[in-house]
């Protein structure tokens, strides 16, 4: 089908009043994208979808799509379908009205709507429920409804808000696969907000993570989890453990840090901070819990850490240990089941070690504060 | 700068034709029906009451002249007060007053039996039973107490036959029949807003008020009535204004030597043809109700957005 | 127990005190209107009789006044409901240190004395036509001296008020989303407002309409100072009954209030049956059948009030055309000569034992209503009756 029509963010500012709900965003976004903004709730990624949508204009800055700037132009008239996060489908209308409502407001004829409307409920399994009324439809179907709607008016963009979070997790891991598969089949570009990771993760070609107006990242979701930008980034994608301390010396792209209570750490630095990261400098090192791995390391003494194990739980694929090291420092660490029966004892000290390649180190900053 | 940018926030919004239209049409009735009526209203009351032909002319000045003649009368030299007009004003507010909290004591026992024995047959049988004389027309309403209340009426040949009264009791010269037409006007209107606001009100609390030990007494004054102060306060206002405002029932039902202060403007306007001094009483009516209103419900602390809910 | 039992016969009593205060008024009304005394009463009940229906048929100013009500009331509906469902819409998109001043003045007008908006829209299109210079006999100047022109923007001046509170209070359940999604599919504003908002409105368009007519209908003050050399209903009403009243209103108020009980037996019914059938889909009640009663009166009291209300004012209407209450006016009429034979006798003999003999005093002449030539309502009901209305 299509090959999709890029989206570019261009210097865009958002203000209300006096607040700047967005700042200096400048994200390109390919044709037939799978885009992702992340973020927590009030990070301005609803608002810079609705920049897209035509329902606010930047304060500064131009939104292009597909190369032509949309300043001026109203959401009835731009190449976009937003899918709402309360889906808004019309209850006064059929399902089938509501899915060719775009065609009935361009004058096309009963026949024609309706034809639409069936191959379009066809593609979403809905196939024959056209003439129920959307209270009479489950959640599910109703977000099927509310993208074949979007998916009718044939737009370059389909934009969506936070699509799944009415639904419950089931039928919202069922859906994310859905959505992935009807993006591939129709090719146009899919631009989807969410504060959920998994969702980000698993569906996106690329994500940019929000954190109060301000885009912190834009990576693919590889890239986000393993090399992030900010420690806002490290910590609010995934778990993370945070070591705070100084810079004391730099090799390359690694780097030891002393932290106040863990003793020295060595870890590399995470890409964007290369060359920016200085000795003296407070810096945090992230070690994700499935990088810890029990016992003391061979080698170097700077990548190993001990601490007394509070609490162990079985997870099925996993074991996650909840440890506490010097001075009170929680510590977490996820070991893959294997088929041991347990890993540690309450109250044992245990030696853990990490590779210094899979850690991180970078400019000390804010935390996202889950 | 700032205001611009509302504008076309606005237009933004609804897009011009819808923009546009709805501009109109709130435009249209905020400024011609609302406020350009009202200013020319007051402006009318401080002119001289002239032949067209004088319109203009060196006499077309600025007066106070129509204010005076409410307190002075025709008498020029301000010695005496106009007690004529004073004394309608007067008893016109005061009777007002009566009737709202007649009203109130009358309806909030209903109300608040209707409010909390939610959804019964009887229930809903005296709903509609009050909906019913809602639609009957203003006079037909003074009409029919007036049927009752006259020296033949109903309520007379009822007194006569039980021995109560010796001869017929004029009820209308005596104003009995007035304020009880006033008070049968506009009941309604008190007992549908304390109706709502108490039937909001979470059984629950009662309840519980009376499960600690409670007297009937204290539960209505510290639960029920504190709930339904916003509902007692619009039904209050709407009555005490309407009742204040009245013209059908004091013509109907009045006596023929007491008149309400409507009166007097009507016979301003429609027997004297002296607009000028109409408005002029029209404005001392508007301005002194609602300076009561805004007192009372300052006294009370209710808020101006509670009324109309 | 016993202060439990007390409870309820106070209850019982006042409930029983305001209903008769309620209605009571409105029953005598109704009954006044089927006797035959001149003078609106039940005591001194006379005859049964439809004649003052038959009047109030035949009155040509009622009937004026009713058509012009009408008119009045379309004209204000349109408006009234048009710029109250502007300004309910205006309020949610307002800016928000706006909005408290702009809420005032448009809920003022509900607050202010009729009387006074009526005068302040005669004073101020009056100006308006001599600021524009209109000449007296001018087509603008004739507008702004429209008893119905003037009538209509006067009453929609507050009754628009009334539509506004009932539109605001469906809006708050829209979800403006819709509006934006309709938007967002390419719909234009005009189109999203009419395909999505429009309909989701209607039912509270429906019952604005019915409430400004209702209000424009009924009312009096304003009117009766726009109203000019025209005539409503309402005025007509006050006038007569100032002059003096006759039971022929009595007449015209049975006939409104049962109209009323009609809409408010519909409405209830219509609900109920509405209820009814959502509690049969939800499963909740088996819709019985085989039942001996049609399917929309089961279980459904207003509905067969409803019924028994109908077959009562068939019957009456019925009865109208072809009973005459004539014997027994005569009956009454002569019981009454007597009465007054007699008390004029005993006033002679008392005035004679007083002071003498003295000339007797005319006996008053009382005059018997024109009798109805056929059957009452004076053959409202026959087709040609109807055009020649006005």
């Amino acid at each position: 089908m299509t090959s999709g029509v890029a989206v570019d963010l261009d210097d865009i500012w958002i203000r209300f009043g006096d607040f700047v709900a967005v700042r200096e965003a400048n994200v390109a976004i390919r044709g037939g994208d799978f885009f992702s903004f992340l973020g927590p709730s009030g990070c301005g990624k609803t608002t810079i979808l609705r920049a897209v949508s035509g329902f606010l204009e930047p304060s500064q800055g131009q939104v292009r799509i597909g190369g032509r700037n949309m300043a001026g132009i109203g959401p009835n008239k731009r190449p976009t379908a937003l899918i709402f996060q309360n889906l808004a489908l019309f209850p006064l209308m059929k399902i089938w009205e509501n899915i060719s409502f775009s065609m009935e407001v361009t004058g096309a004829s009963v026949a024609e709507r309706r034809k639409r409307a069936d191959e379009l409920l066809d593609m979403i399994a809905l196939s024959g429920q056209g003439d129920k009324l959307p209270s009479e439809l489950s959640g599910g179907q109703k977000q099927r409804v509310a993208i074949a709607r979007a998916l009718c008016a044939n737009p370059d963009v389909l934009l969506l808000d936070e699509p799944l979070s009415a639904l419950d997790l089931k039928l919202r891991q069922h859906m994310r696969t859905e959505l992935r598969e009807i993006q591939k089949r129709v090719g146009i570009t899919f631009i989807y907000i969410t504060h959920d990771q998994g969702e980000a993760l698993t569906m996106s070609d690329n994500v940019a993570v929000m954190k109060a107006g301000v885009i912190e990242q834009i990576d693919n979701g590889h890239d986000i989890y393993d090399h992030p930008a900010t420690p806002f980034v490290a910590s609010f994608v995934g778990e993370n453990n945070v070591f705070r301390g100084k810079v004391i010396q730099i090799n390359g792209n690694e780097a030891v840090i002393r932290s106040n209570r863990s003793g020295d750490l060595l870890s590399r630095i995470t890409p964007a901070a290369v060359g920016k990261l200085r000795v003296g400098d407070d810096a945090m090192m992230f070690i994700r819990p499935e990088v810890l791995q029990p016992g003391a390391a061979e080698e170097d003494g700077r990548n190993t850490i001990s601490a007394n194990v509070i609490h162990e739980e079985f997870e099925g694929n996993s074991f996650s240990v909840l440890l506490e090291g010097e001075g009170g420092k929680t510590i977490k660490m996820a070991v893959p089941n294997a088929g041991q029966d347990k890993i540690s004892n309450r109250g044992e000290m245990l030696s853990l070690h990490y590779a210094p390649a899979n850690a991180v180190v970078m400019p000390a900053a804010e935390l996202a504060s889950e | 700068m700032k205001r611009k940018m509302i504008f076309s926030d606005f237009f933004r919004n609804n897009g011009l034709v819808m923009g546009g239209m709805l501009m109109g049409l709130v435009g249209f009735w905020l400024i011609f029906l609302i406020i350009l009526p009202q200013l020319s209203m007051l402006d009318y009351s401080f002119r001289h009451n002239l032949p067209p032909a004088e319109l203009g002319g060196p006499k077309d000045v600025y007066t106070l002249s129509n204010y005076q003649h409410l307190l002075y009368g025709s008498d020029t030299t301000h010695q005496s007060y106009n007690t004529v007009d004073l004394k309608v004003f007067l008893r016109t507010i005061f009777a007002a007053m009566m009737v709202t909290v007649f009203n109130i004591i009358l309806c909030y026992p209903l109300a608040y039996f209707l409010g909390q024995s939610k959804g019964s047959g009887l229930v809903r049988l005296l709903v509609v039973l009050l909906i019913i004389p809602y639609w009957i027309n203003e006079i037909l309403r003074a009409f029919a107490l007036r049927i009752i209340f006259g020296e033949n009426g109903l309520l007379n040949e009822v007194l006569l036959f039980l021995h109560l009264a010796e001869a017929p009791i004029d009820f209308i010269r005596q104003d009995i029949a007035l304020y009880a037409g006033l008070g049968y006007a506009y009941i309604l209107l008190m007992l549908f807003p304390i109706y709502n606001v108490i039937e909001s009100l979470d059984r629950n609390q009662i309840e519980a008020a009376r499960d600690m030990g409670a007297s009937w007494i204290r539960i209505h004054r510290r639960i029920v009535i504190p709930h339904a102060k916003p509902g007692i306060a619009s039904g209050a206002t709407m009555v005490f204004m309407l009742s204040a405002g009245a013209l059908a029932a004091p013509q109907i039902l009045g006596g023929p030597s007491s008149l309400w202060f409507t009166q007097l403007v009507y016979q301003w306007f429609n027997d004297s043809l002296n607009w000028q001094q109409g408005a002029a009483y029209a404005i001392v009516l508007l301005v002194a109700t609602i300076t009561i209103v805004l007192t009372v419900m300052k006294l009370f602390r209710v808020n101006m957005g509670d009324i109309g809910k | 127990m016993n202060s439990a039992i007390l409870m309820r016969l106070a209850l019982g009593a006042y409930l029983l005190i305001f209903f008769s205060y309620l209605l009571g008024p409105l029953v005598v009304m109704s009954l006044t209107a089927f006797n035959s005394a001149a003078f609106p009463s039940v005591s001194p009940w006379a005859c049964f009789s439809y004649e003052w229906f038959n009047v109030l048929f035949n009155d040509k100013h009622i009937r004026e006044g009713i058509y012009y009500s009408i008119i009045i009331g379309i004209g204000t509906v349109i408006l009234s409901v048009s710029m109250g469902l502007a300004a309910s819409i205006v309020l949610t998109q307002i800016w928000p240190r706006l909005r408290a001043t702009y809420y005032t003045l448009i809920t003022a007008p509900i607050l202010i004395p009729g009387v006074v908006l009526g005068i302040s829209t005669l004073v101020f299109w009056d100006r308006a036509s001599r600021f524009l210079g209109a000449e007296d006999g001018s087509l603008l100047h004739g507008l702004f001296h429209n008893g119905i022109f003037l009538t209509i923007l006067g009453q929609s001046s507050f009754i628009a008020s009334y539509a506004m509170l009932v539109f605001v209070a469906r809006l708050q359940r829209f979800d403006p989303g819709l509006t934006e999604a309709a938007l967002d599919l390419g719909a234009s504003h005009t189109q999203a407002f009419r395909k999505i908002l429009l309909p989701f409105m209607r039912p509270a368009i429906a019952s604005a309409a019915v409430l400004a007519f209702l209000a424009s209908f009924e009312n009096y003050n304003t009117t009766t100072f726009t109203i000019i050399d025209y005539k409503t209903l309402t005025t007509v009403l006050a006038q007569k009954v100032r002059l003096g009243i006759n039971p022929s209103i009595s007449a015209l108020a049975f006939i409104i209030i049962v109209l009323t009980i009609f809409a408010a037996l519909a409405f209830e019914t219509v609900q109920r049956n509405k209820k009814r059938q959502q509690e049969v889909k939800q499963g909740r009640i088996i819709a019985a059948k085989g039942s001996l009663l049609p399917g929309f009166l089961r279980g459904n009291a207003a509905a067969m009030a409803f019924c028994l209300l109908a077959f009562a004012v068939i019957v009456l209407v019925g009865t109208a055309q072809s009973y005459s209450p004539e014997a027994c006016k005569i009956r009454v009429q002569e019981a009454r000569q007597m009465e007054i034979q007699q008390s004029i006798e005993a006033l002679q003999k008392a005035r004679a034992e007083k002071e003498g003999a003295q000339p007797v005093a005319p006996v008053p002449e009382t005059l018997a209503p024109a009798a109805p030539t056929s059957g009452a309502f004076g053959n409202v009901f026959a087709p040609n009756n109807l055009n020649s209305g006005d």
